[in-house]
């Protein structure tokens, strides 16, 4: 509660700082500006991990953000504006992603950010961004709680209205597994094991509840550690448990040391996750004894998507590290809809943004909630809880070391 | 864990687009086209050959002067995959439910937005337990742009382990066009799930672990182990 406080009364004062500073930096010997002569340039915050666990995935989303901002200041998207990105570090911490957001915030040129990648991480730093009504879009968040509170299963109410994400939930992901495990694969006794984080811990128990509702026994649960690397005591127990599948809440980097010594100890069941498992690091890391092993993830396959060509081929030319496949469009999108939301404001202002940085960031919230334009990844719109509209998934196989889509869905 | 794939592109005869799966077990179309191919006699080959080469390059004398032309030249426009640009909408219930009804008849709008015909033929339901079969064809086509209303039957084969409330079905679908096939689930929440529960709750409420109420086929699933 203290530490609430604190975030909320941290967060008025760099507002209140910034009703006194001018909007955005002005630049006035660009000569690219739409009716004042001058063009400003603002900010956008990008926060995911980029260094240490989880960053294979969380690069994608900064390089996805970035290749927007380029496509943005390339193609004058919103005339007389220019964006920059400021990436974020969280190291997949909570409290570093709060810092972050912060730091964002109260950034006199910030107008929005994109990220977190982890639903953990983004339950630290919703408030923040409320308290400075600024907006904040995840390409990746799948905890249903972000945007549809506690008890999002008897009674959805949306905790903040500046929070929106271009990921779909893991009611549907869930669903979506248990559906492909029971009676795709017919698979009847699963271990469910988690790795006690918001995204792990609450996809592992939906996928739980879908499972055994389809006809299905998960015959025992447990969990891990983020960070653990010796998964022996664990293997045992899958071993003993006469599971014909293994379903994982977490993200790659635990899971790929997971289904490498279940393998190496003779338990030849596959391992099933979900989109924190979705990256190249994983079958880098498990190599062949991933082989078999599923994950569901956010959206249907980038190279399905005609849009998102010049974005793969963009990501790849520039030679971006990190894998784009998981987010990256829909780090792009999210940073579109943020850009997009800057020119509604403007159009609808006589072609002028409002000189208050606070009056400035409150627009785009409500202008980003109206979002309705063709991204890269399809239909790009969110719901009165600030999900998307897009609710797609795919289900993905380590085939020959790499992972391939073996079945789509949508919902309505 | 056999028959999960393949999911390789497959190079087709009459585009130089890749053709491709996902989740579906076909033999390779281009593989199928090479075998039949070989089995022809020399001199029929040398004539398919002589006819094609003819008529191609009077194609390309054709539309040379369009093609060359900026006025005429169209933007090129990427081939859509079939679960990208189709929709399902769920109607409701095509005919009231009896108080023991087995089956029941289910409306849905299925739409597609642009690209080539999309050929539908839905597959499963849900739950091992169900059986689903568009009628009167099970196969059917949706051209781009316009909208289809369809009617799918739903059947109880077997009531154990069968849920008697539907969250979130499914409707498992495969889409076929020019550009790929897909396996593809619509899922559905509202008032399918509320209508499909309560065919569950008809045909199941006084289920036994072993009944089985009129069994009406075998649920096909698309992967095995």
């Amino acid at each position: 509660m203290r530490q609430r406080s604190l975030v909320i009364l941290t967060s008025v004062l760099a507002t209140g700082a910034l009703t006194l500073t001018a909007c955005g930096s002005r630049d006035n010997s660009s000569g690219k500006s739409g009716d004042s002569g001058s063009s400003s340039t603002f900010t956008i915050g990008v926060d995911a991990p980029l260094s240490g666990e989880n960053s294979n995935t969380g690069l994608g989303i900064q390089y996805g953000s970035q290749i927007a901002v380029d496509d943005a200041n390339k193609n004058n998207w919103v005339p007389g504006v220019k964006f920059k990105l400021k990436a974020y570090d969280d190291k997949a911490q909570p409290a570093t992603g709060q810092s972050n957001a912060t730091s964002i915030t109260g950034d006199k040129t910030a107008i929005g950010a994109v990220g977190p990648l982890n639903s953990g991480v983004a339950q630290s730093m919703q408030q923040v961004f409320a308290s400075a009504n600024m907006v904040e879009i995840s390409p990746s968040n799948t905890n249903p709680q972000l945007t549809q509170g506690k008890n999002w299963q008897t009674a959805k109410s949306r905790p903040y209205k500046t929070y929106f994400r271009t990921a779909t939930t893991d009611e549907l992901q869930g669903s979506f597994a248990a559906d492909y495990a029971y009676n795709g694969l017919k698979k009847k006794k699963a271990f469910v094991v988690d790795d006690k984080q918001t995204y792990g811990a609450g996809l592992a128990k939906i996928f739980n509840e879908k499972f055994t509702a389809a006809g299905g026994k998960v015959v025992q649960t447990d969990h891990v550690n983020a960070g653990d690397k010796d998964f022996g005591s664990l293997v045992t127990k899958i071993k003993n448990s006469g599971a014909d599948l293994l379903y994982y809440g977490g993200q790659y980097d635990e899971s790929a040391l997971i289904t490498k010594q279940l393998k190496d100890a003779g338990v030849k069941i596959p391992l099933f996750g979900g989109d924190g498992m979705y990256a190249t690091a994983y079958t880098d890391v498990a190599g062949k004894q991933a082989e078999g092993d599923l994950a569901t993830a956010i959206g249907v396959p980038a190279d399905t998507l005609p849009a998102a060509k010049t974005f793969i081929s963009t990501y790849k030319a520039k030679g971006y590290k990190g894998d784009y496949r998981g987010y990256g469009a829909y780090a792009y999108d999210a940073t579109t809809a943020i850009i997009k939301a800057v020119k509604a404001v403007k159009d609808a202002n006589g072609g002028k943004l409002p000189s208050d940085i606070n009056d400035l960031r409150s627009k785009i919230v409500d202008e980003v909630g109206k979002s309705d334009f063709q991204g890269i990844t399809g239909k790009v719109s969110f719901d009165q809880y600030g999900d998307t509209g897009n609710k797609q998934l795919t289900v993905y196989q380590v085939v020959n070391g790499e992972w391939k889509a073996v079945k789509t869905g949508t919902a309505s | 864990m056999s028959g999960i794939g393949p999911v390789e592109p497959v190079n087709t005869a009459e585009t130089d687009d890749s053709y491709d799966i996902i989740g579906a077990d076909a033999p390779r179309l281009a593989d199928r086209l090479t075998a039949r191919w070989h089995t022809l006699p020399a001199r029929t080959r040398r004539t398919a050959l002589a006819t094609a080469v003819i008529t191609l390059s009077t194609i390309a004398i054709l539309l040379a002067p369009t093609a060359g032309s900026p006025d005429h030249a169209d933007p090129y426009t990427p081939m859509p995959w079939p679960a990208n640009v189709t929709e399902w909408r769920y109607l409701g219930t095509a005919a009231p439910l009896n108080s023991h009804a087995t089956s029941g008849l289910f409306d849905f709008e299925v739409s597609v937005d642009n690209g080539p015909p999309v050929t539908l033929t839905v597959a499963d339901a849900a739950f091992a337990g169900l059986t689903a079969h568009a009628t009167p064809e099970p196969d059917f086509t949706v051209l781009a742009g316009t909208s289809r209303r369809i009617t799918v039957e739903i059947s109880v084969s077997d009531c154990s382990g069968l849920p008697l409330k539907a969250d979130l079905p499914f409707l498992d679908v495969t889409l076929r066009n020019t550009r790929a096939i897909q396996h593809h689930s619509f899922i559905f929440d509202g008032a399918y799930s509320r209508d499909l529960s309560k065919l569950l709750h008809r045909a199941c409420r006084t289920r036994t672990p072993a009944q089985h109420p009129r069994p009406t086929g075998s649920a096909r699933s698309q992967n095995a182990d």
